[in-house]
């Protein structure tokens, strides 16, 4: 195991799975279609145990994310 | 749904001093819901100069209304003037309509995010660090990247609002890669579905 991967940590991510999702139609609205972004996160603390998040995210929120991550990966590049 | 409807009550809306009271009469009404709140009668109360009691019933048939022509999705004046009774004050209808036919996306986009969901994204942080030392090496260069993701749970007590939980990751390159890896698969998925 690499030597330093043991260190104190914030819950390593483990696992992300996504689902791309229309709202066809609500009590509100007979017809939505509006997409959405819902991800389960499965996140490992120190000792191992593993907890799930699953959240959704709108569209423009979705794009932020991934520009943003996209920009933390060019900068990890540079380090 | 306007079925349930009383629109000689909708005339008490007549009693507004300037249009533009109507128009936020129809704004609070659709936004702030059923007539069960109290910061809403009080609301509408001060807009049009009424009493409580005849309020109450007018902003139910109001409800009803703006939430049947959004539900329809309506985009023709006609179609919104058909659920009015023939008898029915001709300026009001027409009023009503052109609120309605205005604020059709803006109202659409507030039940969308006050949808059934799971619970949602509502803001994320990142840090990026580079790991020196620990006790275990003494000297180590390796670049990780720290993520805080916040997510609003669904409301459970009607009157707080609900709250927010941190997931704080932590996140190699490599897991990074990965992750970046299935962001740009959605964005394929998502250019295919919006050009369907």
């Amino acid at each position: 195991m690499d030597l330093s991967e043991r260190g104190l940590t914030a819950g390593k991510l483990v696992d992300m799975k996504w689902k791309l999702g229309v709202a066809v139609c609500s009590d509100e609205c007979k017809s939505l279609n509006s997409p959405f972004v819902a991800m389960t996160l499965k996140v490992a603390d120190a000792s191992g145990k593993i907890s799930t998040h699953t959240f959704e995210l709108t569209i423009p929120q979705f794009q932020n994310f991934s520009e943003q991550m996209k920009d933390m990966a060019a900068r990890m590049e540079m380090i | 749904m306007a079925a349930h409807c009383d629109f000689s009550s909708l005339e008490l809306l007549m009693k507004a001093s300037s249009k533009e009271k109507v128009v936020k009469v129809c704004n609070d009404v659709y936004v702030m819901g059923s007539s069960q709140s109290d910061g809403l009668l009080s609301s509408v109360c001060e807009s049009l100069g009424t009493r409580p009691n005849e309020t109450k019933k007018m902003i139910e048939s109001l409800s009803s209304v703006l939430k049947t022509i959004i539900f329809h999705g309506y985009t023709e004046p006609q179609e919104i003037q058909s659920l009015f009774p023939k008898d029915f004050h001709k300026n009001l209808r027409d009023l009503i309509t052109k609120i309605a036919l205005d604020n059709m996306n803006t109202w659409k986009t507030h039940s969308i995010s006050t949808q059934v969901s799971l619970p949602r994204l509502v803001d994320f942080d990142w840090r990026l660090d580079t790991k020196m030392a620990s006790d275990s090496i003494s000297r180590t260069s390796v670049p990780t990247c720290i993520l805080q993701m916040k997510v609003q749970e669904n409301q459970t007590d009607v009157k707080t609002t609900p709250e927010n939980h941190n997931i704080n990751v932590e996140l190699s390159k490599e897991t990074l890669d990965t992750m970046l890896d299935g962001l740009s698969k959605i964005r394929d998925q998502l250019s295919s579905v919006a050009r369907r």
